[in-house]
């Protein structure tokens, strides 16, 4: 089970190593990315079949926890360490004339995110999601014009100040519990966290770590980000970077904070996102611009579905946020050729008829047309929220029913001039690059075969979501009478 | 002055300060100005995780000569704010490049300029017309940026 750290330290190993070993290998060191990504997706499969969806902690350096740091490997964990590793893998810039600095900086982000998502430390959390900001402002920047500069900046000012807010948020922890391991915290929490300095830190570490997330009040960087930065990394931004700070804040929220104001709190805000990404998104006369508020909209619905109590939450929310995962990123690919204004576009699907009609497919699927998983996922959210008693929850519901209602006008507005009739004003759009095209396609095979294993997979979740939320077993697990299991 | 004043002091130092770091941020214009608020919002929060291991009467958490002080000040804090300090840097030291750069890009550190020109850039590049733009306030049109599309070259 020690493998596990290979998943966090293979990766960041590499990336330091390429900018060093780029000079004396050459071309080869292009390779050495993808093998280092599959070598995670085998190690990472190998885990999951040992372990048997079973969770394990992993003490580190050999201090059990409290004391030490500890990782907590569960199905969740897994799940998103895999998805890092395979959309890393899709998402990889195989251009020939990519900088190899772009390549380590891949691996810095990939390794960052797999510790995201396994550490059970609340510092240890804090320290990767720095790294993983790093790693994102360098790939932001890797276009190197003036607009991608003058976007990171801005991007790098908000983000930091959002580090500002977590760090006092864990400090406030700290000075509250003396512990900032999670399990420990966990045991901690119903006495010396529910109170006014606990609701403070967890609103410090929802906006900080929201910042990354497209969360309300502090995502003002996404459009101009979103547009500056080359669409791969636009595509990775927003569906896996985001999707990460996601499960942070959802594992602090059903271990440490797990108070009905704290999860208002953070409806309050997916309602906030939903309303201003979907009607900006409408707004919007530029393709790219048009995804970038789409994606503050559908990460709102995230939150959304996250903040219903319980394991219906915690299942409605993955299901929204995997099914971002998947359509947003093809949406950018796509996006890649179609980058301008709407009135340019007309005609474009008529030229390049698989990437218009896969288009459609994710459109489709992203608003929710029945057979779809899109649609799965949008009747959780609204079944669960309108399962609730608060009137918050009912307001909230309507707000995503009025808001898919923006979302369709502008997706099918879309749709439609790509399919308008030529005029002699058409621009000429190169075609899409195959490598583009074939991701898209594979993304659209999985949407598919998701749609007709969508009983199997609905189980599956759920066995997820009654680990997640299961606390004792996190506790357990690590503080356990056999401490952390080697 | 008594214990309890002093921890109350500090305490109140360390969200001053980021709270100066944060007005800085919101309403300061000049982008190295923010980026010194920045640090100051940084030194804040630091300041807070110290004074959350601190305690009455004791010392620095150092074994010298093998002698076991009574009293000592939580560590961990400690070291985890030799962390946060060291990440701070390398955070400023990267805004401050990035900052080169775009006033090497668009020869302003004024964050309105600055966002106007990345804003006419960005339409340029999608080919919407800046007349009305997607980012610009509603009280700023027309935007007056005559060579806004042209000085936006690559950085270097």
């Amino acid at each position: 089970m020690n493998m596990i750290t290979l998943i966090v330290a293979l990766p960041l190993l590499a990336a330091f190593l390429l900018p060093i070993s780029d000079r004396a290998l050459g071309s080869v060191s292009r390779f050495v990315g993808p093998i280092v990504l599959l070598m995670n997706i085998i190690l990472i499969m190998t885990l999951w079949q040992k372990s048997e969806g079973a969770p394990f902690a992993l003490a580190l350096g050999g201090f059990r926890p409290p004391l030490g740091i500890s990782f907590y490997v569960d199905q969740l964990a897994l799940l998103f360490a895999l998805l890092v590793s395979i959309l890393a893998l899709m998402l990889w810039p195989y251009k020939a004339d990519t900088n190899p600095r772009v390549f380590g900086l891949m691996l810095l982000l990939t390794g960052a995110a797999s510790g995201m998502a396994l550490s059970g430390d609340l510092f240890n959390i804090y320290v990767f999601f720095e790294l993983l900001s790093v790693a994102s402002f360098g790939l932001v920047a890797s276009l190197r014009t003036g607009a991608a500069f003058a976007a990171t900046t801005r991007y790098l000012i908000i983000s930091g100040f959002g580090t500002v807010m977590a760090l006092t948020g864990v400090a406030l922890i700290y000075t509250q519990t003396g512990t900032l391991n999670l399990a420990h915290l966990a045991t901690l929490a119903p006495q010396q966290l529910d109170n006014a300095t606990g609701l403070t830190a967890f609103a410090l570490i929802l906006l900080g770590i929201g910042v990354k997330a497209e969360l309300f009040p502090v995502n003002t960087w996404v459009p101009e980000v979103y547009a500056t930065a080359s669409r791969r990394v636009s595509a990775l931004m927003a569906g896996l970077v985001s999707k990460l700070a996601v499960l942070v804040i959802v594992r602090l929220m059903v271990l440490i904070f797990p108070q009905p104001e704290a999860m208002q709190l953070m409806l309050a805000l997916g309602v906030a996102g939903v309303l201003i990404g979907e009607l900006s998104a409408w707004r919007a006369r530029d393709f790219v611009r048009m995804l970038s508020f789409s994606s503050i909209g559908q990460l709102g619905l995230v939150f959304v579905a996250f903040s219903i109590p319980g394991e219906a939450g915690i299942l409605a929310g993955l299901a929204v946020a995997l099914h971002h995962l998947l359509v947003k990123p093809a949406l950018f690919l796509l996006a890649e050729r179609w980058g301008g204004s709407l009135g340019r576009l007309e005609g474009a699907g008529r030229r390049s008829p698989l990437a218009a009609g896969l288009f459609v497919l994710f459109a489709l699927s992203l608003v929710g047309v029945p057979p779809l998983p899109g649609f799965w996922a949008k009747l959780l959210t609204i079944v669960g929220l309108l399962g609730q008693a608060a009137p918050l929850y009912w307001f909230a519901a309507a707000v995503v029913l009025v808001a898919t209602v923006a979302e369709v006008n502008y997706l099918f507005r879309f749709g439609l001039t790509l399919f308008k009739r030529e005029e002699q004003s058409a621009q000429v759009h190169k075609p899409h690059a195959r490598i583009d095209l074939g991701t898209v396609s594979v993304m659209g095979v999985v949407l598919l075969t998701a749609m007709f294993l969508i009983a199997p997979l609905g189980e599956r979740m759920q066995t997820i979501a009654d680990q997640t939320t299961d606390r004792g077993l996190y506790i357990s697990t690590v503080l356990g009478p056999v401490g952390g299991a080697r | 002055m008594s214990d309890p004043e002093l921890h109350w002091l500090l305490y109140g130092g360390a969200i001053g300060l980021i709270v100066i770091g944060a007005a800085g941020i919101v309403m300061g214009k000049h982008l190295f100005r923010i980026i010194l608020a920045l640090a100051i919002a940084e030194a804040g929060a630091n300041l807070m995780l110290v004074v959350a291991g601190l305690r009455p009467d004791a010392v620095a958490p150092i074994i010298t000569g093998g002698m076991i002080p009574e009293q000592m000040v939580d560590p961990v804090p400690q070291a985890m704010v030799l962390t946060a300090i060291v990440i701070g840097v390398g955070i400023q030291a990267l805004v401050l490049s990035l900052a080169i750069r775009v006033y090497k890009a668009y020869g302003t550190l004024d964050m309105r300029e600055i966002r106007l020109k990345m804003a006419a850039d960005i339409d340029a590049e999608a080919g919407v017309d800046d007349e009305v733009s997607q980012e610009g306030p509603a009280g700023e049109r027309p935007l007056e940026l005559p060579d806004a599309v042209t000085s936006g070259g690559p950085g270097q």
